[in-house]
């Protein structure tokens, strides 16, 4: 796949063979002067449709401003993010639910946003919480479901907001995840990776995952990229086959050196 | 054996001989998870929750008023001073058969419920220009906090000089009584809304006016109507100091009023009988109007407390 649309309308359809997302040589620097921070430095990143790919750094290596820049909660500095699909939508690791709406008001909150009727929002919500194994539990408050539910229910209304800002209903979206099951505890944490992929496939979703454990980026992700820290790049790239043991025992090698050149 | 029908699958991944199985293994364990995960709740009967919260203040009550009767039954001091609880029911009584009590109060509460109602009208957008203009926040937001600790009978006097014995003196007082409470709470209830959820507003799609609709005010309720309590609270006692030394024929008699009277002429069942009324309706008001308001809020928060 080599030729690139040029394209930096998000709402524009594209063909079957466009990137998702395309990342060129995007930088960012926070502040001025003296005090200038460079967070990311020339990354280039091309995301496929509906590819789960893993973005795997150490502390500081600009992981969640990548995500702001995709999201478009923030502007690059230099060079070009162009978007293939729907507006992104973002699970950050709270569920950051709103606690007076119930768990199905929740999930209709951006279709409500984006002026869908009311009929058509509840149906939709109902589909979308019976995908996460949560029928019959959309009257419920956040503060009566446990930490996994939560979790669920915001995956919920994050494929809700993925799949309802554009006119085009049918243009799978993308996620956008930041380390969503790092509060979790280890047995919901593994039940739910495997929950995500389920959903996954169900929905052809592109999803771009960030997080700092190389077991978990192996066990989710078709492709895997390690960045680097202050500023971050690109300094590893591997896509997940058979051979899993090897592949952790290689990221990881590779993880401890990059973060072993800053002990200086 | 009949052959089984071959169940109908959606094509992919499910096709694979097993795959059903682990997916009904899923399903299970996340069930299974989901019951034992789900935080748990205790309900008392209604009955013994009104007896744990009706009981005690009743008890108290009636202590109360046992050693009221024996202070009077023992004649520590004169009559005039410390009435019997009888004396100043028969002086209540006395209001309500000639149906005075029923214009009093309406004078006040009316009073206090309009002048209430203003506040809330200016303080809201006041408070949400605090919260969210940076420069206004400099600007007035510590004297609006400076306010509320200014008693609101110090503006009694020049509210007299500035608009003379009439009802304008006694709604400016209940106003500058109010409004800083109101606004600060709400300026409190924006202060303390998580920043991930004005954050996933912006990223679901909201801004502007229908953030504030959808997100920020909602987030902001339990402050403002903390603050709106407060307010309440303040209203009340400042028309009360208002009706007491601002007494004129335009003005109507209110509780506060009837309270001046009664210490005018030496009366001390009246007074006592006045300060009870106060009392009652203040209490009274925060019972049957912010309780409710401010539980049926807090519940659907999970903040409530469990009684």
């Amino acid at each position: 796949m080599t030729s690139i649309v040029e394209r930096t309308d998000r709402t524009d359809r594209t063909g079957p063979s466009a990137m998702a997302l395309d990342l060129r040589s995007v930088g960012k620097t926070f502040g001025t002067g003296q005090n200038a921070v460079t967070a990311l430095r020339s990354i280039d990143l091309r995301v496929g449709p509906g590819e789960f790919l893993c973005l795997l750094g150490a502390s500081g290596c600009g992981k969640s401003t990548l995500l702001n820049l995709v999201a478009g909660l923030d502007g690059a500095t230099t060079g070009e993010v162009v978007l293939g699909t729907a507006r992104p939508s973002f699970m950050f690791q709270e569920p950051a639910l709103l606690p007076w709406l119930t768990a199905r008001r929740n999930v209709e909150l951006p279709l409500r946003l984006a002026g869908q009727g009311r009929r058509q929002r509840r149906e939709r919500a109902e589909e979308l919480l019976a995908l996460v194994r949560l029928e019959g539990q959309g009257d419920k408050r956040p503060h009566e479901l446990s930490g996994g539910m939560r979790q669920r229910v915001a995956l919920a209304r994050a494929l809700a907001a993925a799949t309802s800002a554009g006119t085009e209903g049918d243009l799978p979206g993308m996620l956008l995840m930041d380390e969503p099951f790092a509060a979790l505890d280890a047995i919901t944490r593994d039940v739910l990776q495997g929950e995500l992929l389920r959903v996954w496939q169900a929905t052809g979703t592109t999803v771009l995952f960030v997080t700092h454990d190389v077991r978990e980026a192996i066990r989710l992700a078709q492709r895997v990229v390690l960045l680097s820290s202050r500023p971050g790049t690109v300094v590893g790239e591997w896509r997940v086959g058979g051979g899993r043991e090897e592949l952790h025992t290689e990221i990881t090698g590779r993880l401890r050196q990059v973060i072993t050149s800053h002990a200086a | 054996m009949p052959p089984e029908p071959t169940p109908l699958r959606p094509t992919g991944e499910a096709h694979r001989p097993g795959a059903t199985a682990v997916l009904e293994d899923a399903a299970a364990a996340v069930a299974g998870l989901d019951a034992l995960d789900t935080p748990t709740t205790t309900t008392h009967p209604w009955w013994r929750r009104a007896l744990s919260t009706a009981l005690p203040p009743f008890v108290a009550l009636l202590v109360f008023m046992l050693v009221w009767q024996l202070v009077w039954a023992s004649a520590i001091t004169e009559e005039f001073k410390i009435p019997a609880p009888a004396s100043v029911w028969h002086e209540f009584a006395g209001t309500v058969e000639d149906g005075r009590v029923w214009s009093i109060l309406w004078t006040s509460v009316s009073r206090a419920f309009l002048g209430f109602g203003v506040a809330l009208l200016i303080a809201t957008p006041l408070g949400l220009l605090v919260a969210k203009v940076p420069v206004v926040r400099a600007a007035i937001g510590p004297l609006l906090s400076g306010l509320q600790s200014l008693p609101s009978v110090a503006w009694v006097p020049a509210a007299v000089l500035w608009f003379g014995l009439t009802d304008a003196t006694i709604y400016f007082v209940v106003l500058a009584g109010s409004i800083p409470s109101i606004a600060n709470g709400l300026v409190a209830g924006i202060d303390q809304i998580p920043p991930i959820l004005p954050r996933m507003g912006q990223v679901l799609g909201a801004r502007g006016i229908t953030s504030a609709r959808h997100i920020l005010l909602p987030a902001a309720l339990p402050g403002y109507l903390a603050g709106c309590k407060q307010g309440w609270a303040f209203s009340w006692r400042s028309l009360m100091a208002a009706e007491i030394i601002a007494a004129g024929p335009l003005l109507g008699i209110g509780l506060g009023a009837y309270l001046k009277e009664g210490s005018d002429f030496n009366n001390m069942p009246a007074v006592i009988a006045a300060i009870l009324l106060i009392l009652v309706v203040g209490i009274g008001i925060e019972l049957l109007v912010f309780r409710p308001i401010e539980r049926r809020v807090l519940r659907a928060r999970g903040l409530a407390l469990s009684t």
